[in-house]
């Protein structure tokens, strides 16, 4: 399946933008460190989130306020992941293409925003949901985005 | 390489210290470990700065933000304490040398230093400000003086690993 994509490899490695940040030693740093910061902001914005979800905190308001108050913090560092990891990829799409955890990553990405616009959209919007089922979903969803944390760290260790 | 004192050179070709550095995986565990428990601790602690300055759950107390928060920001930071010394143990001489790795020391003990300021004086008057949607300006420093130094420790210790300067 990998193979299928290696035109789009390619292309990435050869773009623009891809070919600036490779040529700065700079930009890759600083675009990586926007990254973190999102990141830090995305995940502990979905833990408070899924802590509300298994009843371990803020038990006061209800899920829907909670989600209500964390929607555009999580949305805004989602768009700046997302932008800031597609910049990392061009720069070293080839390097990508043959890492094991970046598939293991983009395999848990993908998952996890399915995951997070689907079924746990639908949860996150009820206050009278399943409460075993509530916690499934939050473990489920901290279980995804963990991977994603584990896979992108490992692309620069493996 | 840059002289360093003697202890940061026993630190680093310590069994300790040489065991975590050249470990195939204890290196990259360790690292991880210390990432994963700083999105946990500052990622819970940035909502309730974002509370302090009036930006999110506005209608919650700040008292009640704070209690339910702090236990996993907690454990965060004892995690993150933890690996961050071991990695510190087994990289002694490169963190010594660099201006980032003291830019990062010099950011956290302001992050404690703000921490303790707002726990130990500024809280003092929290029932007057408990459920303001925006607390009075003082609160908003502390909770703003948190995100600059939280940015910064996380920055500086991203760059520390570069070896840009």
């Amino acid at each position: 399946m990998m193979h299928a994509l290696l035109p789009f490899f390619q292309w990435a490695d050869q773009t623009w933008l891809g070919n600036v940040i490779r040529g700065s030693r700079l930009y890759f740093p600083v675009i990586e460190t926007f990254h973190l910061f999102a990141l830090t902001l995305l995940f502990g914005a979905v833990l408070i989130m899924n802590l509300r979800l298994c009843g371990l905190v803020m038990r006061s308001q209800p899920v829907t306020q909670v989600e209500r108050d964390l929607r555009p913090w999580t949305l805004w560092s989602l768009t700046v992941i997302l932008a800031s990891g597609f910049m990392l990829f061009l720069s070293e799409a080839m390097k990508c293409y043959a890492s094991e955890p970046f598939r293991f990553k983009m395999l848990f990405l993908f998952s996890a925003i399915a995951f997070h616009f689907t079924i746990y959209r639908y949860v996150v919007k009820r206050d009278q949901f399943n409460q075993l089922l509530s916690k499934l979903v939050a473990m489920i969803s901290v279980t995804l985005w963990l991977g994603v944390g584990l896979g992108g760290r490992a692309i620069g260790f493996l | 390489m840059q002289e360093v004192p003697a202890i940061i050179h026993w630190l680093q070709v310590s069994d300790i210290g040489t065991g975590i550095r050249e470990s195939i995986w204890l290196f990259p565990i360790v690292e991880t470990t210390h990432v994963l428990a700083l999105s946990l601790s500052v990622g819970v602690l940035v909502w309730f700065d974002f509370r302090l300055l009036g930006l999110s759950m506005r209608h919650q107390p700040i008292s009640q933000v704070h209690k339910q928060i702090m236990p996993f920001a907690l454990i965060g930071f004892v995690l993150m304490f933890v690996t961050g010394i071991l990695l510190f143990w087994s990289e002694a001489e490169k963190c010594y040398v660099s201006g980032f790795f003291r830019l990062k020391v010099l950011a956290l003990v302001l992050a404690g230093v703000n921490a303790m300021i707002f726990e130990f004086t500024t809280k003092r008057s929290i029932e007057d400000w408990d459920k303001a949607p925006l607390p009075p300006r003082r609160v908003q420093i502390a909770g703003l003086m948190s995100l600059i130094t939280w940015t910064l420790v996380i920055g500086a210790g991203r760059a520390t690993a570069y070896n840009l300067f």
